[in-house]
């Protein structure tokens, strides 16, 4: 990746609660995507204030951007502070946990309160504002709260209108199905998301997940030999007995974010997205609609495992990166 | 009820048009047996703008909370621990680079004060009113200088001092308009006749004309002089003499600095005035700042003590590099113990200043506690260039507001414009929003 000048890939914005470990996976994939020059992962946001997933979500963005050099700033990671901190799985504080012969830990993270985090909405404003115009995308894995949030922020809604191309959430289910549990942890603020997010939403319902299940062999396998200690093989391995294959919504909205023209998915006709009083999500196709859902193709099937695996598995690329300044045009969401 | 008669906060001692020396407040200003009704005295403000970054390992200690132990670079204010505070994690977003590529120094100060990023141009120069003058404009009347803008080095206005920024943005820390910064005062002698003589700097030759029959400005308000001391008790009586021998003091010395230049080298490139030694010149300067803030002659205080990107070097302490250079230190060791060393120094110097601050008494406090003094980087990391958590202390409490004696850390990316708004309430010019501020800074004050 170029350190001064040449074409700027889209800034990649991930906000999740980290309830599941499919949202570990997607940050992986996304650093994946960082090292082939698909994407530059901005910043990650929490919509849950829980120090430890925090702490591990520090970890692995430290993981993955190595040791601090010239003009390499390392963001915080951002985190509400309102709500409940939910379940915290040992897929995050067993990995933590390991230390080195020396008594060092493995995985260095520096979140010891809320004040080693930052507000969401003032970090993803500041991040927003070193992207060209058009020029960043955002994901959602998790509760909308956060970004529910952003809209009521000064300014901040004409900056995402301005900077962001399009958001894709994994949430829901499409055409229909039962409500799921991201988009019921915050009722009103999925529904101000659908409602009066500035730019298209193409979302990623529970189907897509559920269809697309990850190759977990390959923790033990390809995660192995890039680096033997990778903070999101150890949380994989403790999330649950293995081998099992986690569903992979959130990798699925981040592939498609920073690769929509690559043909992985399908895309509905434009339409209305809605949320009911019980939490379920409901499509109405219109001509100008502002949103779309992805449809799994089965042909890709076996060519989005492959994606997953080998984006999610790939060394971390140590990025040394300044912004430059000529525009860069973002690839435009497949209609 | 009255018993005597009070003087005005106003008073100046005059001489012959050529001289206006403001007073330090004096117990004649306050009315006799109303102390209860007297009003606050006012709070002041100061910027002490350091380049360049810091040695981070050295600046903060390892701990939140009350200070126990200072950090090695803080050693030099050790006497005045207790009325410290030094804010953790402030961040300045419109320094970064967003989409302007390279040019941090330039930016970063720049941005320090005006709260926006500023164009990236060498002759199309925007920034935007520096906060300081905005107060400026809202209570600047109430004194004989709105503000006072100073500094010790290089004060060009064009040019490129860093990668397409205009050395208009590197210069100068105060901005009256988007286009129109208020460069630094320089020249210690330019300051002192600014500061006590009748309005308008003496050429050098009216200068050389009036050193022929005169040995000190105090001379010519001499009448003026023993007038007041007639009717003031024996405490107002030192009060007066300890200030007024201040000012001879600091006139002394740059009498003493303009001699030893011309003996030095007649040819040397800075106007006679302005000492080749970093410490005398800091020293005269921020004297004056004590005097000034003392007088009540401004309330609004910014020093660019030296330039962002500057390579002056610090031979007395054995480090003939340049100080930019040096903080590109790429993390050896031999080069930062360098930059920690004139970081050090710097607050060394610094702290004589706060000695002055803190032993002059304004009423039952010390000029100290009605001052808000921020002593502040634009860089944190200088190396990495980094924006967040940027080095700030803020001496005196303000006015009773600010809790000191202690490391208060704020959640990162914190918009230092949050501070701002804080200081703009204490100065008594409320706004809702600065810059990229989010809100007010928590945690600050005694409540």
């Amino acid at each position: 990746m170029p350190q001064f000048g040449g074409r700027q890939s889209a800034g990649a914005f991930f906000d999740t609660d980290f309830s599941g470990i499919d949202n570990l996976l997607a940050v992986s994939l996304l650093y994946g995507l960082q090292g082939k020059g698909d994407c530059r992962v901005a910043v990650i946001t929490m919509s849950r204030p829980n120090l430890q997933v925090a702490g591990f979500a520090d970890a692995v963005q430290r993981f993955y951007h190595g040791p601090a050099g010239n003009f390499s700033e390392l963001p915080p990671i951002g985190m509400r502070t309102e709500g409940a901190p939910g379940e915290t799985s040992a897929a995050f504080t067993a990995p933590l946990a390991r230390k080195r012969p020396d008594g060092s830990p493995v995985y260095r993270n520096q979140v010891r309160s809320v004040i080693d985090t930052a507000d969401p909405a003032t970090l993803l404003r500041n991040y927003l504002e070193a992207q060209h115009d058009g020029g960043a995308f955002l994901v959602a894995g998790g509760p909308a709260s956060n970004l529910a949030a952003a809209l009521a922020f000064p300014g901040l809604t004409a900056l995402i209108a301005a900077k962001v191309k399009y958001l894709v959430i994994a949430g829901g289910a499409f055409p229909q199905g039962p409500a799921q549990p991201q988009v019921q942890a915050d009722l009103p603020a999925s529904r101000k998301l659908f409602a009066e997010w500035p730019t298209p939403i193409v979302a990623a319902g529970a189907e897509v997940g559920a269809a697309l299940p990850f190759p977990g062999a390959s923790i033990d396998t390809q995660f192995a030999a890039a680096v033997p200690d990778h903070p999101v093989a150890d949380a994989y391995r403790a999330y649950r007995p293995m081998p099992y294959d986690a569903p992979t919504g959130a990798m699925a909205a981040a592939l498609y974010a920073a690769r929509p023209g690559a043909g992985y998915f399908k895309l509905s006709e434009p339409g209305k997205i809605e949320i009911d009083d019980g939490g379920r999500t409901t499509f109405t196709a219109m001509e100008k609609g502002n949103h779309q859902y992805l449809i799994v193709d089965p042909a890709q099937t076996e060519k989005i495992a492959a994606a997953y695996v080998e984006l999610a598995s790939a060394k971390p690329m140590v990025r040394r990166f300044r912004p430059p300044v000529q525009n860069a045009a973002l690839p435009q969401p497949r209609k | 009820m009255i018993t005597r008669k009070t003087l005005p906060r106003r008073t100046f001692l005059r001489g012959l048009g050529t001289a206006a020396i403001g007073l330090p407040f004096l117990d004649a200003m306050t009315p006799a047996l109303s102390a209860s009704t007297m009003p606050d005295p006012p709070v002041r403000m100061a910027f002490f703008y350091l380049p360049n970054g810091m040695i981070m390992d050295a600046w903060n200690p390892g701990y939140e909370g009350r200070f126990s132990e200072l950090p090695r670079t803080l050693k030099a204010l050790e006497p005045f621990k207790d009325d410290m505070l030094q804010l953790g994690n402030l961040t300045h977003n419109t320094g970064r680079a967003l989409l302007d590529g390279a040019g941090d120094h330039g930016r970063c100060c720049g941005s320090y004060l005006t709260g926006i990023q500023v164009k990236k141009s060498l002759v199309d120069i925007r920034a935007s009113v520096s906060f300081d003058q905005i107060v400026a404009s809202e209570v600047g009347g109430k004194t004989r200088f709105p503000s006072l803008e100073l500094g010790m080095d290089d004060a060009r206005q064009a040019g490129d001092c860093d990668s397409g920024y205009s050395c208009a943005y590197t210069n100068n820390l105060a901005w009256k308009s988007q286009a129109q910064p208020l460069p630094p005062i320089l020249n210690p002698r330019v300051l002192f006749e600014r500061l006590f003589g009748s309005g308008q700097p003496m050429t050098p030759e009216e200068r050389r004309r009036q050193s022929l029959y005169r040995r000190s400005i105090l001379d010519f308000v001499t009448d003026d002089t023993h007038k007041l001391e007639g009717s003031l008790g024996p405490t107002d009586r030192r009060k007066l003499d300890e200030y007024l021998t201040a000012i001879r003091a600091v006139e002394l010395q740059i009498q003493r600095t303009e001699n030893d230049n011309r003996q030095i080298d007649p040819h040397m490139d800075k106007p006679y005035g302005v000492p080749a030694d970093f410490a005398e010149h800091f020293r005269l300067l921020s004297s004056m700042i004590a005097i000034a803030f003392q007088a009540d002659l401004t309330r609004i205080v910014t020093f660019l003590v030296t330039h962002e990107g500057t390579s002056r070097s610090y031979r007395e302490l054995g480090i003939p590099d340049g100080h930019h250079p040096l903080t590109h230190h790429r993390y050896q060791a031999e080069l930062m113990e360098k930059v920690r060393r004139i970081n050090e120094y710097h607050v060394q110097q610094f702290a004589g200043f706060i000695e002055k601050m803190k032993t002059a008494r304004e009423g039952d406090r010390s000029l100290l506690d009605n001052s808000m003094i921020v002593y502040g980087a634009g860089l944190s990391d200088g190396n990495a260039h980094l924006h967040d958590d940027l080095p700030t202390l803020i001496l005196g409490r303000g006015g009773n507001y600010f809790k000191t004696g202690r490391r208060l850390l704020v959640r990162r990316e914190t918009p230092m414009c949050n501070l701002f708004l804080t200081m703009m309430d204490r100065m008594g010019v409320p706004i809702e929003r600065f810059g990229d501020s989010t809100g007010h800074v928590e945690g600050l004050n005694l409540g």
